[in-house]
C-alpha cells in the first residue's frame, strides 16, 4: 500500500482572546484583551496508504479535526508539511480538491430544503463527473446503503441515519481516492451505525481510497480500522496496529471468576489482593487485573483457592486501553 | 465556463423549487420590494417639484436613471444579496468547510449560491420601468448606446459586488463583521444617487476608492449621450482592479479561516 498522505512535523496554533464573565469583563475585553495560545495540533507526523482506514481517536479538543481539516485544504497550518495525493492540501488546487471527500457527522453539505437527487446533479456539475458513470455510482451507492426510495424526499425530511447516507453518498460520487470521515455515525442509532460501517467497508474493499477517520465511538474503530493514531493535546502519542495497543500498552490481563457457591468475606481475603488489582467482587463474581507476566500463575493460584464455576482470562478492552492513554497526563509514558 | 453556467443553471431551478413552496412568504417579499420602488419613484418626484435639474439631469432623465436603480437593487437582491447576508454567518459559525473543498472557485459558490427567485419577479417588473422610462425619452438613445447601457450594468454589479465583499472579508480576522456590513449598507444609498452631485474629494473617493458613484450613473450617462470612451475605461478599469484586489483579500481571508470546532 503506497502512502498517498504524508504528514511531517504538521502544527496548528490558534490565537484566542479571553474574556472575564460579566459585563464588566466585557466592557474591559473592548480596551485590553488577554490572549490566550492553543498549540491544537504539535508536530504531528503520520502516513496513510491506499485501501487503508486510520482512526484519529483522541479525547475531545485533542486535534483530531484540525488534522482532518489541514489535510482536507480547509484551514493553514502553523508549520509542518503535509502532501496529499502529491499536492499541498492548503493550496486547495482543484485537482486535488476533485480527489478527496469529507464528510462530517455534525455538518451537513446538503441543501436543506431540496431532494437528495437534486443535490447530487450539483455535484455531478461541480465534480464534472460524465453521465453514465454518476448514474453507475449514484445506483450503487444508494443500492448499498439501501436508500433508493428516499432519493426524491427533500432531506429535511428524512431521518438522521438517512440524511448521513445522503452524505455519505454526496461526498463518494466522485469516487474520491482520499476519504475524511470525521465521526460520520455520530448522534446515529446502532443500527444505523452499523449499517455505515458495513457501507464503509464495502467501499474500500471496491475502492481502495486511503480513509482517515474520526470518531468517539470505540466500535467505529475496532470495526473500521486496522491502525489508530491516538492523540493527547495535539500530539500523537500511538502510532501502530490496533490489536498492538492492548499487548503495549496494557501490562495486565483481566480475569473473572464465576463461584460455584457464595463465598462469605471472599472479598475480604488477602489472596485477591496479592494476585492483582480487584476491579469488581462479590460473594459470586470476582474480576481482577493480573500483571499479564504471571496471568497463568494467578490463574492456577485462585483456582486452587476458591470453588471456582467458570473462569475467564482476557484481554483488556481496547476502549478501556485506549482511554487510559488518552486521560494520562501530558509528559506521562503512553 | 460552461461549467459554471451549468451550475448557475441549477441553483436558479433549485431557488425556484424552494421559493415557490413557502407561498406567502414569495408574495410578501414581492410586496415589500414593490413598495421600495414606489417610496424610490416619490422621491424623485417630489424633488422635481422643487428643481428642474439634479445633477445635470431633468426629470425625463432622472427616470432613466431611477430606473436603473430599480434593475441594479432588483439584480443585487436576485443574484447575491441573500448570499453575502449569509457570508459572515458562515465565517463565524465555521460553515464554509463545504465550500472550501469543492473543485469550484469559493468566490463564486459562496456568492451565487442562492439566487432570490422572490427577487427576480422584481427584477422583471424593474425591467418593465426601465423599457417605459426609455421609451418615454425624448431624446434620441441608439442602438449602441443601449447595449453600452446593459453591458455597463453588468459591469456595475461585478463593482457592488466587490465592494460590498470589502466590508465582509474582515469577519475571517474578526469574526464578526455586523456594524462593518451596516457601514456599507449606510454608504450603498450614494450609488443611488447622480455622480455630478459629488464634487472635489467625495467625488473623487466615489469614483476610485470606494467607486458607489460609478454603478448606476456611469451607464446612464453613457445611455442618454453624456458619456465618452473615458466613462466606459474608468468604469471597466476601476472594476478591473476592483476584483484584482477582491480576489487578493478573498485569498488572504480563507488562508485565515479558522473554521471551528467540533
Amino acid at each position: 500500500m503506497p502512502p498517498i498522505v504524508h504528514v511531517r512535523g504538521l502544527s496548528k496554533r490558534f490565537t484566542v482572546h479571553k474574556k472575564a464573565p460579566g459585563l464588566r469583563g466585557s466592557v474591559r475585553a473592548l480596551f485590553v484583551r488577554d490572549k490566550l495560545v492553543k498549540d491544537a495540533v504539535r508536530g504531528v507526523s503520520f502516513e496513510v496508504g491506499e485501501g487503508e482506514i486510520v482512526g484519529l481517536v483522541g479525547a475531545n479538543g485533542a486535534g483530531k479535526t484540525t488534522i482532518v481539516k489541514m489535510l482536507a485544504g480547509i484551514i493553514h497550518p502553523t508549520s509542518g508539511q503535509a502532501r496529499v495525493l502529491g499536492h499541498d492540501p492548503w493550496k486547495r488546487h482543484n485537482d486535488f480538491r476533485r480527489q478527496i471527500a469529507l464528510i462530517m457527522g455534525q455538518k451537513a453539505q446538503l441543501w436543506w430544503d431540496l431532494p437528495a437527487a437534486d443535490c447530487f446533479l450539483v455535484l455531478k456539475e461541480i465534480y464534472r463527473i460524465p453521465a453514465d458513470r454518476y448514474r453507475r455510482t449514484l445506483d450503487y451507492l444508494a443500492d448499498v446503503l439501501n436508500i433508493g426510495d428516499e432519493l426524491n424526499v427533500q432531506i429535511r425530511r428524512l431521518s438522521l441515519g438517512e440524511r448521513m447516507k445522503m452524505e455519505l453518498i454526496a461526498a463518494l460520487l466522485h469516487t474520491p481516492k482520499v476519504v475524511y470521515l470525521d465521526e460520520p455515525t455520530i448522534g446515529l442509532d446502532l443500527s444505523a451505525q452499523r449499517a455505515i460501517r458495513g457501507f464503509i467497508l464495502e467501499y474500500r474493499e471496491r475502492h481502495a481510497p486511503a480513509m482517515l477517520l474520526t470518531s468517539h465511538y470505540m466500535e467505529d474503530i475496532e470495526r473500521l480500522c486496522e491502525r489508530i493514531l491516538i492523540m493527547r493535546e495535539g500530539e500523537i502519542v500511538y502510532d501502530g496496529r490496533l490489536d498492538q495497543v492492548v499487548r503495549k500498552h496494557a501490562g495486565y490481563k483481566v480475569l473473572t471468576i464465576h463461584l460455584q457457591e457464595q463465598v462469605q468475606g471472599v472479598c475480604e481475603t488477602p489472596e485477591l489482593a496479592a494476585v492483582g488489582e480487584v476491579q469488581e467482587c462479590n460473594e459470586e463474581l470476582i474480576r481482577l487485573h493480573v500483571p499479564r507476566r504471571e496471568a497463568a500463575t494467578a490463574a492456577a493460584h485462585l483456582l486452587a483457592s476458591y470453588p471456582v464455576a467458570d473462569l475467564t482470562l482476557e484481554e483488556p478492552e481496547i476502549g478501556d486501553i485506549i482511554e487510559r492513554i488518552m486521560a494520562a497526563q501530558k509528559g506521562a509514558p503512553a | 465556463m460552461l461549467r459554471y453556467i451549468r451550475l448557475y443553471a441549477h441553483f436558479v431551478r433549485f431557488s425556484f423549487s424552494r421559493a415557490m413552496e413557502f407561498r406567502l412568504d414569495f408574495f410578501f417579499r414581492i410586496a415589500m420590494d414593490c413598495l421600495f420602488y414606489a417610496v424610490q419613484l416619490a422621491f424623485f418626484g417630489i424633488l422635481y417639484r422643487h428643481t428642474s435639474l439634479l445633477g445635470g439631469w431633468n426629470l425625463d432623465q432622472a427616470w432613466v436613471f431611477v430606473a436603473g436603480i430599480f434593475v441594479a437593487d432588483a439584480l443585487q437582491m436576485t443574484i447575491f444579496a441573500n448570499n453575502l447576508w449569509w457570508l459572515p454567518i458562515f465565517v463565524n459559525r465555521g460553515d464554509l468547510d463545504y465550500y472550501l473543498v469543492r473543485p469550484v472557485s469559493s468566490l463564486f459558490f459562496l456568492g451565487t449560491r442562492d439566487f432570490a427567485a422572490n427577487s427576480f419577479v422584481n427584477l422583471l417588473m424593474a425591467l418593465g420601468v426601465l423599457c417605459w422610462a426609455l421609451f418615454r425619452y425624448p431624446g434620441s438613445l441608439g442602438f449602441v448606446g443601449l447595449v453600452l447601457y446593459a453591458l455597463l450594468t453588468i459591469v456595475g454589479m461585478l463593482l457592488l459586488f466587490a465592494v460590498h465583499m470589502y466590508f465582509l472579508i474582515p469577519v475571517f480576522w474578526l469574526q464578526s463583521s455586523r456594524g462593518l456590513d451596516e457601514i456599507y449598507w449606510s454608504i450603498h444609498v450614494l450609488s443611488e444617487r447622480p455622480d455630478r452631485i459629488f464634487h472635489g474629494w467625495v467625488r473623487r473617493v466615489l469614483v476610485s476608492i470606494l467607486p458607489l458613484a460609478l454603478i448606476i450613473s456611469f451607464p446612464t450617462r453613457v445611455v442618454l449621450g453624456e458619456g465618452s470612451a473615458w466613462t466606459i475605461v474608468h468604469m471597466v478599469g476601476v472594476t478591473f482592479v476592483a476584483w484584482s484586489l477582491l480576489f487578493v483579500f478573498w485569498n488572504r481571508g480563507v488562508r485565515s479561516y479558522s473554521s471551528a470546532s467540533s
